[in-house]
């Protein structure tokens, strides 16, 4: 059997003695797209921290690609191809919606500070082709008419939907979609679906977490996670047959 | 560049190379000191308007630039670009080792850590009299010499300065319109987001440092160069505040901003000192108009104004 893209391994956290995650243990296979569901405050977006660095795990592993996550920072993480968006919407707000895309392709490309300051061909070109990435991925994501706004702008939903432009630009290997339907509408979601499918065809795997069920049929096997435990696994017909999903969702 | 800013630039150029001929000696002197306070304004202006980041110790490294200039040239005997090059290495290299443990603060607690940096350089400068002559400061530093052609008049001295502070004015806005430029801003606008994507904030914070360091030495520098004499006097607390004043005044994300802070921080307190004891409550209550009326600067406040006359004019047409 070919080797997880991710491996969590009995993780653990607490919050001041308040424990948010206990012994969660799954795999994310290569090329695949595996959702995390669960009600609020169940350790999704803890989760999440700990898989992208923002936190450090009190027990268990967490291992990428075949290597262990210890001390490797953020953006270590980030530069070996895991790139997350936030529950939240995190905009650069004072800068406009292309350059919040040029944002995320600046990992792709090397300047020294002395080559930016000089201005020197190499740092010329590098720009170039961040720009010229940028529009691309506007364009893709339907962001060209907002190009030349400030984020500051945007709605809710058009910000989700810059999030992850400016996240699937910079090419990550391992997406985690921190519930990014939430504000988008139907058409929204709709594209959102077919954007999630084909960044995934593309070779992206995808973790994804939402309270949208609709949503949650793209992914091929789905986490489902209840005070910090994985209750169910299965896919999503499964999931919503399964009595304790039923019980913690609907109380039946 | 667009035809109509080459409209606004010839002017401008002419304009600039007349002045110090036509304004008296006075004058020119303050626009000497201009130019110089530009150089270092736009240090802070980096920091503060691309990267969010308070720095209260530009003073330190202005008096870096002009005590290695004072130094090499009157006690070594060297020649002035000596100076220049020992002033920027010490600056760099201490902005570097320093940037790295107090860059990692944030908000008011960096602002702090600057301003500690300033006090802590500033009673070092009067202590180590050996090597700055304390309160008696260090004297007759040579004017600079360009090829036999000494700039020993404003009016010389004038054109120097500003080739100069272009020179950096262009390099800064190399950096901002740069990918690091991109970077810069990403990281003032969500730190937690430029995180994610791969922006190392530590380091890129201690580069701009580092840049900021090397403007305050060049304008030191310079500095020492033009009033032939440097003492702890002019490396204090209150120069850093100025400085930092340039770019809080003029517009800490506009380059061209930084001139006019740069002139606001020359001129006002000049013209209002004919006005007697007042002038001091004067400049501090104008401090306080352009903060609390005009928080862009006075650049942002000028271009809003006419990007609503130019709606307003929309609006008939």
């Amino acid at each position: 059997m070919a080797e997880p893209m991710l491996s969590l391994k009995e993780v653990g956290h607490s919050f001041g003695g308040l424990s948010v995650l206990r012994s969660v243990t799954f795999d994310v296979p290569e090329g695949g797209i595996i959702g995390l569901i669960g009600p609020n405050g169940s350790g999704k977006t803890t989760l999440f921290n700990i898989v992208t660095g923002y936190i450090r795990p009190l027990a268990g592993t967490v291992t990428y690609r075949g290597t262990v996550l210890g001390r490797d920072t953020i953006q270590q993480r980030g530069l070996r191809g895991l790139v997350r968006t936030f529950q939240t919407p995190q905009v650069f707000e004072q800068m406009t919606v292309l350059e919040n895309v040029m944002v995320g392709c600046t990992k792709l490309t090397r300047t020294t500070m002395l080559q930016d300051l000089l201005r020197t061909p190499a740092s010329r070109g590098q720009m170039r082709e961040i720009r010229a990435r940028a529009e691309a991925a506007c364009e893709r994501f339907r962001l060209t008419a907002l190009r030349d706004l400030p984020a500051a702008s945007l709605t809710a939903g058009q910000r989700r939907i810059l999030e992850i432009a400016r996240a699937a630009v910079g090419e990550p290997r391992l997406l985690l979609l921190d519930e990014p339907s939430s504000g988008l509408n139907v058409q929204e979601i709709e594209d959102l679906r077919d954007w999630i499918v084909r960044l995934n065809d593309e070779g992206i795997t995808i973790l994804l977490v939402s309270h949208d069920m609709g949503l949650m049929t793209v992914a091929r096997t789905v986490h489902t996670l209840y005070f910090g435990e994985i209750i169910a696994t299965g896919d999503m017909a499964a999931i919503q047959r399964d009595p304790r999903v039923r019980e913690v969702y609907l109380g039946v | 560049m667009s035809s109509r800013s080459l409209l606004w630039l010839v002017p401008c150029l002419v304009i600039w190379a007349v002045l110090p001929f036509v304004l008296p000696r006075n004058v020119a002197d303050l626009l000497v000191f201009t130019g110089i306070y530009t150089v270092a304004g736009l240090g802070i202006g980096l920091l503060l308007g691309h990267c969010g980041i308070v720095n209260l110790a530009q003073a330190t490294f202005y008096g870096l630039g002009a005590y290695a200039s004072a130094y090499c040239t009157v006690m070594m005997g060297l020649p002035s670009i000596a100076g220049f090059i020992v002033g920027a290495v010490i600056s760099m290299a201490l902005a570097y080792v320093i940037g790295r443990p107090i860059l990692r603060l944030t908000g008011y607690f960096l602002a702090l850590g600057t301003l500690a940096l300033s006090a802590i350089a500033s009673a070092l400068f009067f202590e180590w009299d050996w090597l700055t002559g304390g309160t008696l400061g260090i004297g007759g530093i040579p004017k600079l010499d360009l090829f036999g052609f000494v700039l020993d008049r404003p009016s010389r001295y004038y054109f120097f300065v500003w080739i100069v502070a272009f020179a950096c004015m262009i390099v800064a806005h190399n950096l901002v319109d740069s990918r690091t430029g991109l970077m810069l801003r990403a990281m003032r606008d969500s730190s937690t987001a430029a995180a994610s994507l791969s922006i190392d904030l530590q380091a890129l914070r201690t580069k701009v440092f580092v840049v900021c360091a090397l403007f305050g030495a060049l304008a030191g520098s310079l500095f020492a160069h033009h009033v032939s004499f440097v003492s702890t006097q002019s490396f204090t607390v209150d120069r850093s505040i100025s400085f930092l004043l340039i770019p809080v005044i003029g517009g800490a994300t506009s380059i061209p901003g930084i001139v006019v802070g740069a002139l606001f921080v020359t001129f006002l307190p000049e013209l209002l000192s004919k006005l007697g004891d007042i002038h001091q409550i004067l400049f501090g209550l104008a401090l306080v108009a352009v903060v609390v009326l005009m928080p862009e600067g006075l650049v942002g406040a000028f271009g809003k104004l006419r990007t609503r006359l130019a709606r307003r004019g929309g609006g008939h047409g």
